[in-house]
């Protein structure tokens, strides 16, 4: 009985000397600023192109070359912007 | 040999060609590499699980490790109402670790470096995703799309722009992990084509970048799996706990 007890008291010890180590670093540390730059650039990029494909799509239906392919590039630009605000917002949260 | 940076990236037949109803089923070397990280997540779990100490293995350790990581991580961004898709999100997290780690072994076959393959999974997640939406919130769903306060002259404008970054999702999902598998490689078979050119005399300097682009590609192959399934718990989030 007193093996268990001591064994307690020290699980409690090292349980609170993890909660402090993992105050000081979070497991990802470094590494995830160089992911988060990666998401930015593939969450702006990834917009722009499908606003480009959805006008060029939607021009074949309605034969109006190229109008709308130059509209959705520009609303596909706004989604992008939008997704990298979002992006920087859910960062900002996190921190 | 193999002095074309790209020729890693081919997927080629093993065994005998395999045709049913005009669909190409035949095994490739890029099924051969799935099965084999599928069995490795297997192995890996089984030997953690099959005794359980207090003093854990390494196996125990490192499956404890997974478990905690990604039920942490889904407790963070998604909140405990996301519990009941910890097993698609753990099994997420696992088959693209695996595979992306399978790949840096040198002869091997990278599986996510196909673009097939990672669209796939997005546009699974997505569909999954938007369907969990609308089963638990109604059409209500759709105020995703509507942000509250905007004038009602930019309604229409804000909502096509909204509907096109939701749908931009899964290209970003999957652009991300096959554009980092892939670059990551052709850059490390492009350096290693450096040493073998240049030679005894200037074959060095290439041989260091190598040796550190490889310990890079480890980092980025466990930092794109990580970022996949933390995305996919992003969105889970927006799903379930609908607040715009």
């Amino acid at each position: 009985m007193t093996d268990l007890k001591d064994f307690k008291t020290r699980l409690e010890i090292a349980k609170k000397k993890l909660k402090i180590n993992s105050k000081k670093s979070n497991i990802t540390g470094n590494g995830s600023f160089m992911g988060s730059a990666f998401k930015l650039g593939t969450e702006l990029v990834s917009a722009v192109a499908l606003g480009t494909i959805i006008g060029f799509i939607l021009d074949s239906w309605f034969d109006t070359k190229p109008w709308l392919m130059i509209v959705f590039f520009f609303l596909g630009s706004a989604a992008g912007i939008l997704n990298v605000i979002k992006a920087a917002k859910r960062m900002q949260e996190k921190n | 040999m193999a002095t074309n940076p790209m020729h890693q990236f081919t997927v080629y037949k093993i065994g005998p060609e395999i045709k049913i109803a005009g669909i190409d089923l035949s095994f490739t070397n890029a099924s051969l590499f799935m099965l084999l990280s599928a069995a490795a997540i297997c192995a890996v779990l089984f030997l953690g699980t099959k005794e359980k100490k207090i003093i854990p293995s390494k196996f125990q350790l490192i499956s404890e490790m997974f478990y905690n990581f990604i039920a942490k991580m889904i407790n963070d961004t998604a909140g405990s109402k996301a519990k009941p898709y910890f097993p698609f999100i753990f099994s997420l997290f696992m088959f693209v670790l695996f595979c992306n780690m399978l790949g840096m072994l040198p002869y091997s076959f990278t599986v996510t470096s196909h673009i097939i393959v990672t669209l796939l999974m997005a546009t699974f997640i997505f569909v999954a995703v938007t369907v969990i939406g609308f089963f638990k919130h109604g059409l209500s769903y759709l105020k995703l799309f509507v942000p509250s306060g905007v004038p009602a002259i930019l309604l229409p404008l804000i909502t096509v722009i909204e509907i096109i970054s939701y749908l931009s999702r899964p290209i970003s999902l999957s652009v991300r992990l096959f554009a980092n598998m892939m670059a990551g490689h052709t850059m490390l078979k492009v350096f290693g084509g450096f040493v073998i050119s240049l030679g005894m005399l200037g074959g060095w300097l290439p041989l260091g970048f190598s040796v550190a682009l490889t310990g890079l590609e480890i980092l980025v192959a466990f930092l794109q799996a990580y970022v996949f399934a933390i995305l996919t718990c992003i969105y889970l989030n927006d799903a379930l706990n609908l607040h715009h």
